[in-house]
């Protein structure tokens, strides 16, 4: 499967990158975004099977990005991973159509979990 | 309004640390009274909105390298400081988050910002006031965590 992993900290890409080896799920194929606009572009240009995208990133935000592909039509599985795990930022991001919201910090066991079921 | 404390700071700092910067639990943050020396490193988030203020951590020169080497997985000589810009922020990031979800619907979160060298100590926050504060070290260097709310919140406006 093909994910895109869309966050403005390379730190950050690099360790979701990273949990998503030690949850299990290697050799996926990954493509990184390091803004909203990029991740929007690079969703549709690439067409991931997946994208995990962080909520707050300079162009676009996570929820703006997630919006515009679902106005134009693309309802590739959505998911975000986010410092921000607010009971209001779940509630926008499941009317958008994210299938989920990992909060930072995240370990391996919670990617395992939430994303087994997308993932395999 | 209830504003975060100190004990909400550990918690987070205690999740943080496990999560990305001592996943073995072997090399946890110390909590120490001891007041830091002039940081070399300080980053910050800003929340805006139905609560305003700032989210601040500060560093030793060391203690940011060796935080960045843990989050990306390298050695600690081998980080640039743009990989300490990108890695402390990050992680002010991550911290202000979980603070932002102690605080009343409607706030907002900035991007962080950093500040390196010795402009790092001159850091001021002229409109706000210090609510909690965790100081202490990891790895025998100097690391602090503080909350500051806009002075006017602070008077009940």
């Amino acid at each position: 499967m093909k994910i895109l992993i869309a966050d403005d900290s390379r730190v950050m890409r690099q360790i979701v990158t990273r949990t998503l080896r030690q949850a299990g799920f290697s050799g996926h194929d990954l493509v990184e975004a390091a803004d909203g606009r990029q991740a929007h572009d690079l969703t549709i240009s690439e067409k991931p099977d997946l994208v995990l995208s962080d909520w707050n990133m300079p162009e676009m935000t996570g929820i703006e990005v997630l919006r515009a592909l679902r106005a134009g039509g693309v309802n590739v599985p959505f998911g975000f991973v986010t410092s921000e795990g607010t009971d209001e930022m779940k509630q926008m991001a499941e009317q958008a159509g994210a299938l989920f919201l990992i909060t930072k910090p995240f370990t391996a066991e919670t990617f395992a979990d939430v994303l087994g079921p997308i993932l395999g | 309004m209830s504003a975060p404390t100190t004990d909400d700071l550990h918690a987070i700092t205690e999740q943080v640390w496990l999560s990305y910067l001592d996943p073995e639990g072997v090399n946890p943050f110390l909590p120490s009274p001891d007041a830091p020396p002039s940081p070399h490193v300080i980053a910050a988030v800003s929340v805006t909105g139905a609560w305003e203020g700032h989210v601040v951590m500060t560093f030793s020169e060391r203690a940011a390298e060796l935080s960045s080497a843990a989050l990306l997985g390298m050695g600690d000589d081998e980080v640039t400081p743009d990989d300490i810009a990108d890695a402390v922020g990050e992680l002010v990031n991550v911290i202000g988050g979980n603070v932002k979800s102690l605080l009343p619907d409607g706030s907002l979160l900035s991007l962080p910002h950093v500040v390196t060298g010795e402009s790092a100590g001159n850091t001021r926050w002229p409109a706000a006031v210090e609510v909690c504060r965790l100081q202490g070290s990891w790895q025998d260097e100097k690391i602090a965590i503080s909350v500051w709310t806009s002075k006017s919140a602070g008077e009940g406006a």
